[in-house]
């Protein structure tokens, strides 16, 4: 009984989720509390098989991190300046102490960013291109995680409408031509953008954005 | 043009509206493209400096607004290249317009200003 009535319950907040059309809200109590004012990008640690995707995708990540209205240190100085240190490992970076960096570069939080997946898949009529990140952001005064997020995109090229043998060559094209040069970084910008603004899931607006802790209903 | 249609193109400018970022708070110029290509070709380096330049520029003239790490980038790249002045004055600049930087920059001011050893490479002839 006890059980029909919780799966009862379940079932109505899920339609309500559905209505609303927005996933539950994450627990910002302790982003709240610490309130970063700056942020701190560090290589991310690279899970697929392309050994530039780091590189690439720190490419994209210092500006809308910035618009979102934080200091976001110049993530290709800080990239080098690890390296020089002997930190050009982004494992090491990331199993370390955000403590220290915090101490090296005068950081409030660090974000760190696992690429998950950056590859496309080929098969002979179709090609689909996938990016998938996690994102977490950690204190540099208590250690603690403050916000994390969760992203996979994936992309797969307008099939062509076109019937018979032409469509399908057509088709075989385009997905070589996918394959031959998957653009990953249109994936990753929706990734980002998706990641920091969406309501409810997305980072507070920092104390460069006019809605600095006016936010409170959406973060 | 109907109606109905009418009402089908406010609809999708709304859901268009709802997804598009708001105003933009700083000049990028083309930082996003051209440290990506930096990354995919190391010799597009004078493209990244030139991009970089041209944010410092535009505020200069038309009073945009630099975004954070822009001149502290583009005084990293001229410290590599061994112009520790130009270097040292970026690096207050981006102390002197963002407070948070202050740590590290202080930090890059001192590397800075180490003379470079005799024995360091000098800049590559033309």
């Amino acid at each position: 009984m006890t059980v029909m009535i919780k799966l009862a319950v379940v079932g109505a907040t899920l339609a309500l989720a559905g209505c609303v059309n927005a996933p539950p809200k994450s627990d910002f109590s302790q982003f709240r509390a610490e309130s970063p004012r700056s942020i701190l990008v560090v290589p991310a640690i690279n899970k697929s098989v392309d050994v530039n995707a780091p590189d690439y995708f720190l490419a994209t990540i210092a500006e809308p991190l910035a618009e979102r209205g934080y200091y976001v240190f110049p993530v290709n100085m800080v990239r080098s300046v690890l390296s020089d240190d002997g930190l050009s490992d982004a494992n090491l970076v990331h199993a370390g102490d955000p403590h220290r960096l915090g101490e090296l570069f005068g950081a409030d939080a660090v974000m760190y960013i696992s690429i998950e997946r950056w590859d496309a898949r080929y098969a002979v009529f179709s090609t689909s291109v996938t990016v998938e990140l996690t994102y977490v952001i950690k204190s540099t005064h208590t250690g603690t995680e403050l916000w994390k997020n969760h992203q996979m995109l994936v992309y797969t090229p307008q099939q062509n409408s076109q019937g018979g043998l032409a469509g399908l060559i057509a088709n075989a094209i385009a997905a070589a031509i996918t394959k031959a040069a998957p653009n990953y970084i249109p994936l990753a910008r929706q990734a980002n953008a998706q990641a920091l603004t969406t309501k409810g899931t997305g980072l507070p607006a920092g104390p460069y954005d006019a809605m600095f802790g006016k936010d409170l209903a959406d973060f | 043009m109907s109606a109905g249609r009418l009402v089908a193109v406010s609809a999708a400018a709304v859901v268009l509206g709802a997804c598009a970022t708001t105003t933009q708070k700083y000049n990028w110029e083309k930082y996003d493209p051209a440290l990506y290509s930096y990354y995919k070709n190391p010799t597009k380096l004078a493209d990244l400096n030139q991009t970089l330049e041209a944010i410092i520029k535009s505020a200069d003239t038309n009073k945009a607004q630099v975004p954070p790490g822009i001149y502290a980038e583009y005084g990293y790249l001229q410290l590599q290249a061994g112009n520790a002045a130009v270097a040292v004055s970026m690096f207050e600049q981006e102390k002197a317009h963002w407070p948070e930087s202050r740590v590290f920059m202080d930090r890059m001011i001192k590397v800075a200003s180490i003379p470079a050893p005799a024995a360091a490479a000098p800049a590559p002839s033309p």
